[in-house]
């Protein structure tokens, strides 16, 4: 008897010692990246008076405001056409199923590496090339949308029922024909899903873009920011989470639609038509303001081709900081979402409805909620560097709160779904409510929520990269400074040691997220 | 022992429980049979409390139960286990967590629950449930998680955890509706092995006419919620027994 609990005990020393190392490694990022209570308890009172700083917001320049306004939304529109229309060829030429050899290498490979760098990066360059102003925003968008559109676009294809495609083939149709009548018609109404996330995506993308001076509200507020204008700064953040959170609901309602495939019936027709259009002609009335000089743009090519032979040979100078820096933005995102951890399981809790049966606390918990998810944390970011200043903590701030916006969702749709024929079992031993959460339901949502963190974290120290942008810490802020003084050599060495802790932190947690399930 | 007085429950206008008087003899062990809906379950979760009558008397051992008091009923389903069609287990715990479970009853204030609350068991109570999985034969599976183990797998862990709680009292509820024919022969077995060896009083609902008839002494029909028939299986004909269900059925037809 006594040896098959002697079992237990290798168990639980490995456990023991996952524990410990999972410690340490949580100790150190909250040191290297400077949190610690006292930067939280005068983090509070700086932010607090730059609340007060804000009041009345400004709103004298509202004409401005709205003409901003409408070019954000067209950056994000025309971004995603664009990305679209080039996503389309690409999607299918990386389609395993249809095409092999050369070109779905060659396509395959354009968009991992157009997923892999961070759209601002992009937005930089072409900043760079053009100027400020929309043009690069919309070009740098039209990147990441082909790198995220095109990934989704091919593992729809890869995922079609075979059985249409066989039929074709055995009439003798050629691969277009195939495409056209086997293909399109299963995949179709997921491409449309998919656009109208990336519109919605982009469209918040394209406020955070303008902090590196690719238009849109995003540049306003920098610049209103840097010349410490906080009451002109409060009505722009009035207006972009009105606008933010217009748009995270015209999508959640689309997508909801096209899901149920309802979008195009009864009298779901006449709104989302009247959506579109709105969205469309704001878009296309703003292409009249956007200054689009020509000559600019042809004399800017040969600037991405100077950038691109000025990266080579990288310099591989002072990497012994830009090390320190990667380990300052792997900290960061591990700091960042340890705190959003604490923060989202009440607010999970909160927002279960099987728990908390209260549907004032259920939906408020579910705002907040929604609102930190669909805020860019740039935003975030460059508010909290005003408040706490420059540095790390700030970036910390910035991904803790729009992490909150994930795991908090996650964590209440876990909650939702638990299966309750356990939560019984063990009521029906006499157990009290808390020995009931602690037995039938933890270990249900426990694991998924390791998952959960896992991911996020994964998607936090690439986030927590360009955090650097705004000021707020890590190897992002060398990044732009090695641009903006045309020291392109030790840019790419930056850039080369972002994309190698990105595929090992992808590679890590991918591995971890396979075991906890 | 158990008894039920005059006990009635309603869902909606149907009447689930019409009336019921039964006695339940201490050590006894009783097949509940009868036709989907007509109140089996709703019986048998009557004596722990997940069912409330809306009239009428359920004594367990002496005590009328008080489905108000919260606290009584605690103190009641600590000695009364209970397992179910669908295993009702954690599936992502091991088996020995699932077993453990089951004397968290006894852990229900003090040091105890703080404890128990954290994860930590006595050694006697792990060897307790060691011996338990050994005893439904499952000792080689203790450290396995449930989601891998075979649906009689599941159930052996679940009657181990069942009992973990030392019941006086055992329910099961169609304990073997979801398993294949040869290991739904073994749980029965099973299950009337701890009735005999351990004195616990088993109440089991039903649906294979054939197990019934083969292992049980006393069985109990039920039809829209009266019981239609309470006595020994050997002096109930085949013939009787068949008219159970095909009145029922023939009820629905009409």
């Amino acid at each position: 008897m006594r040896s098959s609990i002697a079992t237990d005990l290798p168990r639980r020393l490995n456990k023991f010692f996952w524990y410990v190392i999972i410690s340490v490694i949580i100790l150190y990022s909250f040191k290297i990246s400077r949190v610690d209570v006292f930067s939280f308890i005068s983090g509070f009172s700086y932010s607090w008076s730059l609340i007060k700083e804000m009041f009345p917001p400004n709103f004298s320049h509202f004409d401005k405001i709205i003409i901003l306004t409408f070019e954000t939304i067209s950056i994000g529109f025309w971004g995603t056409v664009i990305g679209i229309i080039i996503s389309f060829p690409l999607g299918l030429l990386s389609s395993r199923n249809l095409f092999q050899g050369l070109p779905y290498i060659i396509s395959r490979g354009i968009i991992n590496f157009l997923r892999a760098v961070p759209d601002i990066m992009f937005a930089m360059l072409f900043v760079i090339a053009f100027g400020l102003g929309p043009i690069p925003g919309i070009l740098a968008l039209s990147l990441s949308t082909v790198g995220l559109l095109g990934k989704f676009y091919s593992e729809a294809i890869e995922s079609v029922d075979r059985k249409p495609v066989e039929a074709l083939e055995s009439t003798g149709s050629r691969k277009t024909g195939i495409i056209r009548y086997a293909i399109i018609p299963q995949v179709f109404p997921l491409f449309m899903g998919y656009n109208f996330y990336l519109l919605d995506h982009n469209i918040r993308v394209a406020m955070v873009l303008g902090l590196v001076g690719a238009g849109g509200l995003g540049l306003e507020l920098y610049n209103e920011m840097r010349s410490f204008n906080y009451q002109r700064v409060s009505a722009l953040l009035i207006i972009v989470c009105i606008v933010i959170t217009l748009i995270d609901r015209i999508s959640t309602k689309m997508s909801k639609d096209i899901i149920e495939g309802e979008f195009l019936s009864g009298k779901n027709k006449v709104i989302n038509l009247f959506l579109i259009s709105i969205i469309g002609l704001i878009s296309v009335i703003s292409l009249f303001f956007i200054p689009v000089d020509f000559q600019e743009i042809i004399s800017g090519v040969p600037r991405i081709f100077e950038f691109i032979t000025g990266l080579f040979p990288p310099n591989l100078s002072g990497i012994d900081r830009y090390l320190y820096l990667v380990i300052e933005t792997v900290s960061m995102g591990i700091t960042g979402t340890v705190i959003a951890i604490f923060l989202s399981i009440p607010l999970g809790v909160l927002s279960a409805r099987n728990i908390l049966h209260s549907r004032i606390v259920n939906s408020l918990s579910r705002e907040i909620i929604n609102f930190l998810r669909a805020m860019p944390e740039l935003i975030f970011a460059l508010i909290f560097v005003s408040a706490v200043g420059l540095g790390p903590f700030a970036g910390v701030l910035a991904i803790a709160l729009h992490t909150v916006g994930f795991l908090g969702k996650f964590y209440a749709e876990a909650i939702e779904n638990i299966d309750k024929k356990p939560v019984e079992a063990i009521e029906s031993t006499g157990a009290r409510f808390i020995q009931k959460v602690r037995y039938a339901v933890l270990p249900q949502i426990i694991p998924l929520f390791n998952s959960y963190n896992l991911y996020l974290l994964d998607r936090n120290i690439r986030a927590s990269t360009v955090m650097g942008v705004v000021g707020a810490g890590g190897i992002g802020f060398e990044l732009i400074m090695s641009m903006k003084v045309l020291d392109y050599q030790r840019t790419l060495t930056i850039i080369l040691l972002i994309l190698i802790t990105i595929v090992i932190v992808d590679y890590i947690s991918h591995y971890l997220r396979k075991r906890v399930v | 022992m158990i008894v039920f007085k005059n006990v009635l429950k309603r869902y909606g206008g149907i009447k689930v429980l019409d009336g019921i008087n039964l006695n339940i003899q201490t050590g006894e062990a009783v097949a509940i049979i009868g036709p989907s809906g007509s109140g089996k379950t709703t019986l048998i979760r009557t004596i722990n409390g997940f069912v409330v009558p809306d009239s009428g008397v359920v004594s367990v051992n002496g005590d009328v139960v008080d489905y108000s008091n919260k606290k009584f009923l605690r103190n009641l389903r600590k000695k009364i286990g209970m397992i179910y069609q669908l295993f009702n287990l954690v599936e992502r715990a091991s088996a020995l967590e699932n077993v453990l479970s089951g004397c968290l009853g006894r852990h229900d204030n003090g040091m105890g629950l703080l404890f128990s609350t954290i994860g930590f068991f006595s050694k006697e109570e792990k060897e307790l449930a060691m011996e338990l999985l050994r005893f439904v034969g499952l000792e080689h599976k203790a450290f396995e998680r449930v989601d891998r183990l075979s649906g009689g797998e599941k159930q052996r862990v679940a009657i181990a955890r069942a009992l973990m709680q030392k019941p006086d009292i055992l329910l099961a509820d169609e304990p073997i509706a979801n398993l294949d024919p040869k290991t739904s022969k073994k749980i029965i077995e099973l299950l009337l092995r701890i009735n005999e060896e351990k004195k616990i009083t088993l109440i089991c609902v039903l649906h294979h006419l054939e197990t019934v008839e083969n292992n049980f002494k006393r069985i109990i029909a039920l039809n829209r919620g009266k019981i239609i028939y309470d006595g020994f299986t050997s002096s109930l004909n085949r013939a009787e027994l068949l008219a159970i269900y095909e009145e029922s059925e023939l009820c629905e037809a009409a």
